[in-house]
């Protein structure tokens, strides 16, 4: 069972931003992740690389913009490879070398970058809320600052969560947002334009 | 290179430091920790916090008697705070502050709960509002998002915490990544450099509104003029060769700040002493100073505290703050033979007397993350 993926729309006028483009992992039973060359043992980074690449593939232009950044959210991060390294060690078994670059978010945020020409600032961040949608919440709250500053025009949002037992399953949204012509100042903590 | 980009708007306030705190393997203290990083002595030693005898390399710098990361962040934020006079123990009833971010590897379980809320509760500060794990510009990146809150009026005070200690799930994962020097020394720059070492570091700054600080007659202890982030599209860990999305965020920064990079007097470098690493860097500063790259005075300071990964910006922050402030540029350790690539004026030897208004400090990290403060002298 895969928690439902919120809404992005609400949250991000909230942030003052909206929306270009979005995708959720997984859209229906059974979907698939595309395996990730250079990444091994973890579905996190397939999982960010895959929902990434499903909302820029739907963004209304083929080019990307010029300093877009790439906010790279998840509570618990991956942990599968935090696991594996924490089982070598207490084994006494050497460590996969290729764990070293996979251990950090930067590294799939990097990929996703380098596949996607995104040239704005990488950022990666642990939201401390609980569901889906604090999470969600916090990481475009992080995103508006960076588009507020100036040294982001457009900001992908990656939140993305492995499954924590209990049954959950992987889950990821992948939000591509800018500013908003409406100020956040004029909008409600619903996203709804204080003016109409 | 010169992005047109949208820089701070007039009406921006002006953001000032009023508190800093720093721990590495020299000790506590940002005092501390500065004139021993400054004059160059290497905190390097043997590993024996931990086994490493599965591993290549056995050096570290580490702290001796380094408590917790718990323990230590909140030694730091307390430390911080009793110098912007923000103690809360002290104002009871006063918020210290209206945003308290940490950068660490993670929200790692300690007896009080998770990391930042134990942290937060210790300091006795409202709950850490976000966690940033960007790796080695965790800490430089919350430095940003702070500046913007306070520059845009959304916060008076936010206090940056960032740490690493050393442990053995990094120290493999390095390890096992070849990312250490495998003579165990670091040599920044050096034609010989061979990789990294890692050591402890925990920071902690207090950033105020400039009118703020002032209304409390709190002095400044520096101004962060700048700050700049940029991407570099490039590769899963490796920097792109030319510098270039090193130099976006130098050059951001300096627009932000209305300043022309001859004014820069320092830069405190990221070189960790890995091969690609520092000569991307090289080539982002031949990007930002031009002609004039051999002429403005640099160094890293990793060579002597070693690379303190989510602590590493934050460490560099203070020291940078406090060569402004003692006007006694850090010098370059560990560069024996030098790298006819490398064009930089390094300070070599001893540390060097700066009348300096205008320092940098650089950081980037995997992911081709990078991020630059440009601190002004207060």
């Amino acid at each position: 069972m895969s928690a439902p993926a919120p809404d992005p729309s609400g949250p991000a006028a909230a942030q003052g931003l909206v929306v270009l483009a979005a995708a959720r992992w997984p859209e229906r039973p059974q979907d698939s992740v595309a395996p990730l060359p250079g990444f091994i043992l973890s579905s996190f980074q397939p999982l960010v690389a895959e929902v990434a690449g499903r909302c820029l593939r739907g963004r209304p232009s083929v080019e990307p913009a010029p300093r877009t950044g790439l906010l790279l959210a998840s509570a618990r991060g991956d942990t599968v490879t935090r696991a594996v390294v924490a089982a070598a060690l207490a084994e006494g078994r050497p460590v996969p070398p290729l764990l070293f670059y996979q251990s950090n978010p930067n590294a799939v945020a990097g990929h996703v970058a380098a596949r996607w020409g995104l040239d704005g600032p990488v950022v990666c961040t642990a939201p401390l809320g609980g569901t889906p949608e604090s999470v969600l919440a916090d990481a475009l709250g992080c995103a508006a600052l960076l588009i507020e500053d100036g040294d982001a025009r457009q900001v992908l949002v990656v939140a993305a969560e492995q499954g924590g037992g209990a049954g959950e399953s992987d889950h990821a949204v992948a939000v591509l947002v800018a500013a908003a012509a409406v100020p956040r100042r004029l909008v409600t903590s619903e996203g709804r334009d204080q003016r109409s | 290179m010169r992005d047109q980009g949208t820089p701070r708007p007039a009406t921006a306030r002006r953001v000032v430091l009023t508190g800093l705190d720093a721990l590495s393997a020299h000790g506590r203290g940002a005092a501390l920790v500065s004139s021993q990083v400054t004059s160059g002595t290497a905190a390097f030693a043997t590993v024996e916090r931990f086994g490493t005898q599965a591993f290549r390399v056995h050096r570290a710098a580490l702290l001796p008697d380094a408590g917790t990361l718990l323990a230590e962040l909140a030694g730091s934020v307390r430390r911080a705070l009793a110098q912007a006079q923000a103690d809360p123990r002290a104002d009871a009833g006063a918020a210290a502050c209206d945003t308290l971010l940490l950068a660490v590897h993670s929200d790692e379980p300690t007896p009080e709960g998770p990391l930042s809320r134990a942290l937060s509760a210790r300091c006795g500060l409202p709950a850490v509002t976000r966690l940033y794990t960007t790796a080695c510009v965790a800490g430089s990146t919350a430095v940003a998002d702070a500046a913007v809150l306070i520059a845009s009026g959304r916060a008076d005070r936010v206090v940056v915490a960032a740490g690493y200690l050393v442990e053995p799930v990094q120290y493999a994962l390095f390890d096992a990544g070849r990312a250490l020097s495998r003579d165990g020394e670091v040599r920044p720059f050096a034609a010989d450099r061979k990789g990294a070492l890692l050591g402890d570091g925990v920071a902690t700054v207090v950033l105020e509104a400039a009118e703020a600080a002032e209304a409390r007659g709190v002095p400044a202890l520096a101004v962060l003029a700048g700050w700049g982030r940029a991407g570099d599209a490039h590769h899963v860990v490796r920097p792109r060769p030319d510098g270039l999305g090193l130099a976006r965020a130098v050059d951001a920064a300096l627009r932000r700040a209305g300043v022309g990079a001859d004014r820069v007097g320092y830069v405190n470098a990221n070189a960790n002493g890995a091969v690609l690493g520092d000569s991307a860097e090289v080539e982002a500063l031949r990007l930002v100073f031009g002609d004039a790259v051999g002429t403005v005075p640099v160094s890293s300071t990793k060579g002597v505290h070693g690379h303190a990964l989510e602590g590493s910006a934050l460490l560099e922050l203070v020291i940078t703050v406090e060569a402004l402030r003692s006007g006694r540029l850090p010098v370059q350790a560990g560069l024996r033979t030098a790298d006819p690539q490398c064009p930089l004026d390094l300070v070599l030897d001893h540390p060097r007397p700066s009348t300096a208004r205008y320092a940098l400090s650089l950081n980037s990290a995997f992911g081709g993350a990078n991020t630059a403060l440009l601190v002004g002298a207060a």
